[in-house]
């Protein structure tokens, strides 16, 4: 028996004047299946929701097209009232007449309406329910590290109620004597004795991971203690793993008894026994790294610590003094209230060593002059620089870095303590934030998103939403190697093949892997192949001379949204599709929409370095460009696909693009 | 694609096939690139005004003939059909369909190893008389630009790159690490008189221990 489909149509309380609807519904009802079609205006405000449910179980509606507007404001209220109404919530299609047809064209747009109505018909066909489970997860926490940061995790995380194993390389807690801690007069001391003491927290020394295996919820990690291997099981992973500093010293000289780090400084400070205080000291920061907050916390704290303890003269070269994070600028002012010099210079002061003592000239900018000096001691400027093991780190936890080399990605969309992969977290140092301020709140950050995340030992998630068909799939790895979340692993299918498992809980939903199968394996609910295709299909002949936008959900939809609201006005014949990632995009697509009759077809994907999933639109381009080629093979103008990426907020942009499209397109005698 | 298409000039109805493992595996063959190819096929036959019916299909291993036997029906319906199969695959269909025309739809180059998505680099030549022994595990025959048994030659570049192909690492100097961390260099220091590469009469036929 046929499926029956329940056709919705809203005319947004009149906002939506353009289209003759009773033309529409009268059109509408003609396509086979459709069992009824039913205008209701306002259908989002409760009278409308209510005619919705109560007609879905009157006339047994199975499966549901909505058109109204875009789905970016309303697609979740109605899955909701298909819920309500005892059906799958993604058995849903909705055909956006609002922002992407009647706002975004003058004049009477009704056959276009129609058109995406039907488009969203014949989508609706092919969707199957999704269901959601609860899935367990462990209630365990790995925080990495040992220093202020990991300490404070591990405390913050046991007081909220989780289990917490604190991993640190070295033999003991609490990082080196010029760390954080130390320069904000905690205790390190007592912090190490409480963790020590809490029952909730298991402090591991010496040790190390040697592999990660599994997702979220349920991390399978080996550690390396004392030459054996265990094998933990834990629910997030924290990295709190810090920095290590780097000496930058003019060429010619090298580290030594008045050539010193902060670190030996603090040292040299703390030792009773020194031989001979310096008398005179010199300093220098942020000439070669401008993120020299640590720099400036430390020389601050040393150049006062040194004129109090021994009454040294304390010279601090620098370019500029960053004072924002948290009391600095107090130390600053208290730094010059004392009798601290500060010179400002533009370039790196040169240094040499004289007689023992070294001899430093610069230029002060401020005063125009030229100084000499001759210091006991000088601290170099230190780098701030990743920790070697995060080379490591990142390889076995299949995460990126920055290009500075610290943990997490530049990209905007990744939450400041998030990872790309679901239940990886980073905190202070080793993300490269290096104030007192910003770790604290990276703590606190963290240890809410793992509590939110494990707390009731399970999580609700929608189950094979992206699935591997155990039949299909030939294990070729591609898409293990391919997804942005390390979300898919190779698991046992129930014939004891080895398939591709793609992780319900670790999964983000972008498809990336759906478009990459070279087996067509996998299988995207809501936007599998064929419901891209039916999408295209559904316009039959009447697709020559329509460009088609597959449009990103996460920019170049909502931009085509808000160009609408602008009433910024574009060419009649687009036809929009919405993904959920430009990734998703195979070629495959693009040539189906070319052999069905489509002038033109636009990619539309993120800014660069700004995809949800990181790599989707890169691989976009890069399909796209594979697609002029193919196409060029078979004599057709290669121009008429073409990528474009733009942000969420560029609606401009957006109708540029579809322009110069439409100019492409009439060169091209389409 | 050119080759392609001049081989199926005169007909009007092709079956594209592909095999689903190894070109699968190395996106040469799948089941998406036999989408792939087979509407590129349609959209420049009808570009010429001249249609074309391409049907679409992927058995598991073309070079099984019980796999193969699948897809009969539609072979039956067309004119020729291109496999996507290495040359072994072609030739099964071949032999399975006599009397229809087979053509090959890839070239099939080398055996490899993936080394990135997407990335495939050459291992083994399939030579028939294996020197990995003597190599600690890598092929000079296919991974050195010269296949030199007694390397390197001299031309290595800085970095350990070849000099021929500055992108690839010196197959030579992949062996030196190698061995020298398993202290075996001394292998190195034999001399290797020239290989018979006659070892496979061709055709090659390899018959298992019957068991």
């Amino acid at each position: 028996m046929e499926t029956k489909i329940g056709i919705f149509l809203c005319n947004c309380g009149g906002a939506i004047s353009n289209i003759d609807f009773d033309a529409a519904v009268k059109k509408l009802a003609e396509f086979p299946g459709v069992t009824c079609v039913n205008l209701i205006s306002d259908l989002c405000l409760e009278e409308g929701k209510e005619k919705m449910t109560s007609c879905i179980r009157e006339e047994h509606i199975e499966k549901v097209v909505v058109a109204a507007c875009s789905p970016e404001f309303t697609e979740h209220v109605f899955a909701e009232v298909l819920e309500k109404a005892g059906l799958n919530g993604h058995l849903l299609s909705m055909a956006n007449i609002r922002e992407q047809c009647s706002w975004a064209h003058e004049g009477n747009v009704t056959e276009k309406a129609v058109e995406l109505v039907k488009m969203a018909a014949n989508r609706v066909r092919l969707l199957q329910p999704v269901e959601k489970k609860e899935l367990p997860v462990n209630k365990e926490v790995l925080v990495v590290g040992g220093g202020f940061s990991a300490i404070n995790a591990a405390l913050q995380l046991s007081r909220v109620g989780l289990r917490t194993t604190l991993l640190e390389k070295e033999t003991v807690l609490g990082g080196g004597p010029g760390s954080l801690a130390s320069f904000y007069g905690f205790d390190s001391g007592s912090m190490i004795s409480t963790v020590e003491g809490d029952k909730n927290i298991e402090v591991l020394t010496s040790a190390q991971m040697s592999a990660v295996e599994g997702k979220v919820g349920d991390f399978r990690v080996t550690i390396r203690k004392d030459g054996e291997e265990i094998l933990r099981n834990y629910g997030a992973i924290v990295l709190a793993t810090g920095y290590r500093t780097e000496l930058v010293l003019d060429s010619g000289m090298k580290p030594g008894p008045n050539i010193v780090s902060q670190e030996q400084f603090c040292s040299m400070l703390r030792n009773p026994g020194l031989e001979r205080e310096p008398r005179s000291i010199a300093f220098m920061f942020d000439f070669s790294d401008e993120n020299s907050r640590f720099s400036t916390l430390a020389t601050l704290h040393n150049a006062l610590e040194a004129k109090e303890k021994w009454g040294s003269e304390v010279y601090v070269f620098y370019k500029s003094v960053k004072v924002d994070s948290e009391g600095v600028e107090k130390l600053y002012q208290e730094a010059r209230e004392c009798g601290v010099v500060f010179l400002k210079s533009e370039v790196p002061p040169r240094s040499a060593v004289e007689n023992g003592r070294v001899k430093i000239e610069a230029r002060d900018v401020l005063l125009g002059e030229d100084i000499s000096l001759a210091c006991d001691v000088l601290v170099g400027e230190e780098l701030c620089l990743p920790v070697e093991e995060s080379e490591d780190l990142s390889s076995l936890l299949n995460i990126r870095k920055d290009s500075r080399g610290f943990f997490q990605d530049e990209n905007v969309h990744l939450y400041p303590v998030g990872s790309e992969r679901k239940g990886i977290f980073f905190i202070g140092g080793c993300r490269g934030d290096l104030d007192l301020g910003r770790v604290l709140t990276d703590i606190s950050s963290v240890v809410m998103s793992v509590h939110e995340l494990l707390s009731s030992g399970k999580i609700l998630a929608e189950v094979e939403r992206v699935k591997a068909d155990p039949q299909k799939c030939v294990a070729c790895l591609t898409c293990i190697r391919v997804c942005p979340h390390g979300a898919i692993q190779l698991v046992r299918a129930d014939n004891s093949k080895e398939v591709a498992g793609i992780s319900d809980l670790a999964c983000y939903a972008c498809g990336i892997c759906a478009a990459i199968c070279p087996a067509k394996a996998i299988r995207f609910q809501g936007y599998k192949d064929e419901e891209i295709l039916a999408q295209i299909e559904a316009l039959g002949k009447s697709l020559n001379g329509r460009n088609v936008a597959l449009c990103c959900q996460q920019s170049a939809y909502p931009a085509a949204d808000l160009a609408g609201k602008l009433r910024l006005h574009y060419p009649e014949n687009l036809r929009i599709i919405r993904v959920p990632c430009a990734g998703q995009v195979d070629v495959f697509h693009i040539l189906k929409a070319f052999e069905k009759g489509a002038a033109a077809v636009l990619v539309m994907g993120c800014e660069d370095g700004a995809c949800h999933h990181i790599t989707g639109n890169t691989r976009a381009k890069e399909r796209v460009k594979y697609c002029n080629m193919l196409l060029k093979e078979v004599k057709v103008d290669g121009r008429r696909v073409a990528m474009f990426n733009l942000s969420p907020n560029a609606p401009h942009k957006f109708v540029r693009a579809v322009n110069e499209m439409a100019k492409i397109t009439k060169e091209s005698g389409r | 694609m050119e080759e392609i298409r001049q081989l199926i000039a005169p007909y009007r109805k092709v079956l594209v096939a592909g095999c689903g493992t190894c070109v699968t595996v190395c996106w040469a063959g799948g089941e998406k690139e036999v989408a792939m190819l087979a509407s590129q096929l349609r959209l420049a036959r009808s570009a010429e005004g001249n249609e074309i019916v391409a049907l679409e299909a992927t058995v598991e291993r073309q070079c099984e003939r019980e796999m193969v036997a699948e897809i009969k029906d539609k072979v039956a319906e067309v004119d020729a059909v291109i496999s996507l199969a290495c040359g072994s695959g072609v030739q099964t269909m071949a032999e399975m369909f006599e009397d229809k025309p087979v053509f090959p739809g890839v070239n099939t180059t080398f055996i490899g190893m993936p080394e990135k998505e997407g990335l495939w680099v050459e291992m083994c030549g399939a030579c028939g008389d294996c020197f990995l022994d003597r190599t600690g595990g890598v092929c000079p025959i296919v991974r050195c630009a010269k296949g030199l048994l007694n390397g390197p030659c001299g031309g290595t570049r800085k970095g350990g790159k070849c000099e021929i192909d500055p992108d690839k690492d010196c197959a030579w100097v992949l062996i030196y690490r190698r061995l020298e961390k398993q202290g075996r260099l001394d292998v190195m220091r034999k001399y290797y008189a020239p290989k018979n590469y006659r070892a496979v009469k061709r055709p090659g036929k390899v018959q298992a221990a019957k068991a």
